[in-house]
């Protein structure tokens, strides 16, 4: 008999092989594709992500959890497609205009995938009125915008106005990124700021229940 | 006459390495969605301009203008196939300026992912992407190799192995490093002894560190002292950003002045630095004055 609390503990550790065979079993024993999600690959997401935090692990152990999820992801994704079931929240996320870096917006897409958003990544140098048209098209509760640059940073206010101008009131928006901190995110009138990738989780939590 | 060797010069004098590039550029009108290893050949002049101010400045150590000039960041703006004629041409255009006490620093960059397991490329492709770069920057006249600014010590060893494999020019490496909890470490959690200790056992003749994430400038003592206790008397570099941006409207604002860095060089200098230079936030005025203090 495998358990949820297993599967939790082999996600966290990264250990995909492992992880997988619990998912399939799990199945196997009957458990729904969503319980398996919630209360597995969720559990052990955010407890590699307190864990980075707090200076307990870095990047490389969050990479490797991640890659894990996403995994047990691959098997599960069809058998809730099938049943209908659509993550609860839609986060729009890319890096804004005029900045290619993406290592941290493939951070935050990830630890929100593993919290069960459903992700609608628009890659490197989005333009605003492409992150509109996304949020738009998708009904997201959630716009991400990503920033390495401090050069770039300017972009994340043009977006921010884009998205107001489009009257998408629905759609609350967060930023982070190196150089980002609280005061520019004020200062531009987005919604949330975190600085890194897992607190990213918490804050989109936080918003997307006020959406 | 032949120019000394990089790291017998460091050895008995200090020495200056020269600051930002990509703020100078931007100044001059580049874009920013655009490529800057596309102004070594179509505004060459613009380039050399910057390397101008430097050398001015009395940097000895001039870094050519191909950070993200590896076959892996090109292909970002689909120019891959630019790379051998960018990197010569970026290297050309610093030795046209270093002049006969100079030396043509070749920058090599990250090259924009993670290696295996944690991403899709092997150490053997890596270094590939590595070799041709820095193939083009010794052809092009490089006198050392620059291996910067990088997170994950395993893919700074890769670049110089690749160095190593294609060059006997000197290799300096730095990485950048953050404040997490108190102690000083990469992006991907490694300390500044191990990390130090890597690049120097990869066949690094000099490392250090530059840029780093929100550091203050008594952040980079503090940080010196650790890379000079972990180099063991091996040459070592610093380039640290002009302090800590500070967000002011549309603009990013690098508080240190001019006589700030020339102070913290001096006690960077003390502390045992060989060679400090700038990074985010400098400009040719302040490394006039650090080249000074």
């Amino acid at each position: 008999m495998s358990t949820l609390s297993e599967l939790a503990i082999a996600v966290e550790g990264g250990k995909r092989n492992d992880a997988k065979l619990f998912t399939q079993a799990l199945l196997d024993q009957g458990l729904k594709p969503l319980a398996i999600v919630e209360q597995g690959l969720v559990p052990g997401m955010a407890s590699i992500g307190e864990k980075f935090k707090n200076n307990e692990v870095f990047v490389p152990e969050m990479l490797i959890a991640a890659r894990a999820m996403k995994e047990c992801m691959l098997i599960l994704e069809p058998l809730l497609a099938a049943a209908g079931i659509k993550p609860k929240y839609t986060a729009v996320i890319g890096t804004v205009q005029g900045d290619l870096h993406d290592i941290g917006k493939n951070l935050v897409a990830m630890m929100l995938k593993g919290a069960n958003f459903g992700i609608v990544d628009l890659g490197t140098n989005v333009a605003p009125e492409k992150f509109v048209a996304a949020a738009q098209e998708h009904s997201a509760q959630l716009i991400c915008l990503s920033a390495l640059l401090t050069t770039t940073m300017p972009a994340m206010k043009l977006t921010v106005r884009a998205v107001r101008a489009a009257g998408l009131t629905s759609a609350k928006i967060m930023v982070g990124g190196a150089p980002v901190t609280q005061e520019y995110c004020d200062e531009i009138g987005a919604d949330g700021y975190s600085q890194d990738a897992a607190s990213a989780v918490d804050l989109a939590l936080e918003l997307a229940a006020t959406c | 006459m032949k120019k000394p060797s990089l790291t017998e010069a460091c050895q008995c004098s200090s020495l200056t390495c020269d600051g930002a590039m990509g703020t100078q550029l931007i100044q001059l009108g580049m874009q920013l969605d655009e490529c800057g290893m596309l102004w070594n050949a179509e505004r060459p002049d613009d380039i050399k301009s910057v390397h101008q101010a430097y050398r001015g400045a009395g940097c000895r150590l001039i870094t050519t203008n191909s950070f993200g000039g590896s076959r892996s960041m090109l292909e970002r703006h689909g120019l891959g196939g630019k790379v051998a004629e960018w990197n010569r041409r970026a290297a050309q255009l610093a030795g046209e300026v270093a002049g006969p006490d100079g030396w043509v620093i070749g920058d090599v960059g990250p090259f924009g992912d993670f290696l295996e397991p944690l991403g899709d490329t092997t150490p053997e492709e890596l270094e590939e992407i590595f070799r041709e770069q820095i193939s083009a920057l010794v052809e092009g006249g490089a006198d050392a190799i620059l291996v910067e600014t990088m997170s994950d010590p395993a893919e700074l060893c890769v670049g110089i192995r690749a160095a190593r494999a294609v060059t006997e020019l000197p290799v300096i490496a730095t990485y950048a490093f953050q404040k997490s909890a108190g102690e000083y470490r990469t992006m991907m959690g490694t300390k500044v002894a191990a990390a130090i200790t890597a690049a120097y056992d990869a066949g690094a003749s000099i490392a250090g560190a530059n840029c780093g994430t929100d550091l203050s400038l008594a952040d980079y003592l503090e940080l010196a002292k650790e890379i000079v206790a972990a180099a063991d008397g091996r040459p070592t570099i610093l380039q640290p950003n002009a302090g800590a941006p500070r967000q002011v409207g549309d603009e990013v604002h690098y508080d240190a002045t001019p006589a700030d860095m020339a102070e913290l060089t001096s006690q960077l200098r003390a502390l045992g630095i060989s060679i400090v230079g700038g990074c985010c936030g400098t400009s040719p005025a302040h490394l006039a004055a650090m080249a000074k203090a």
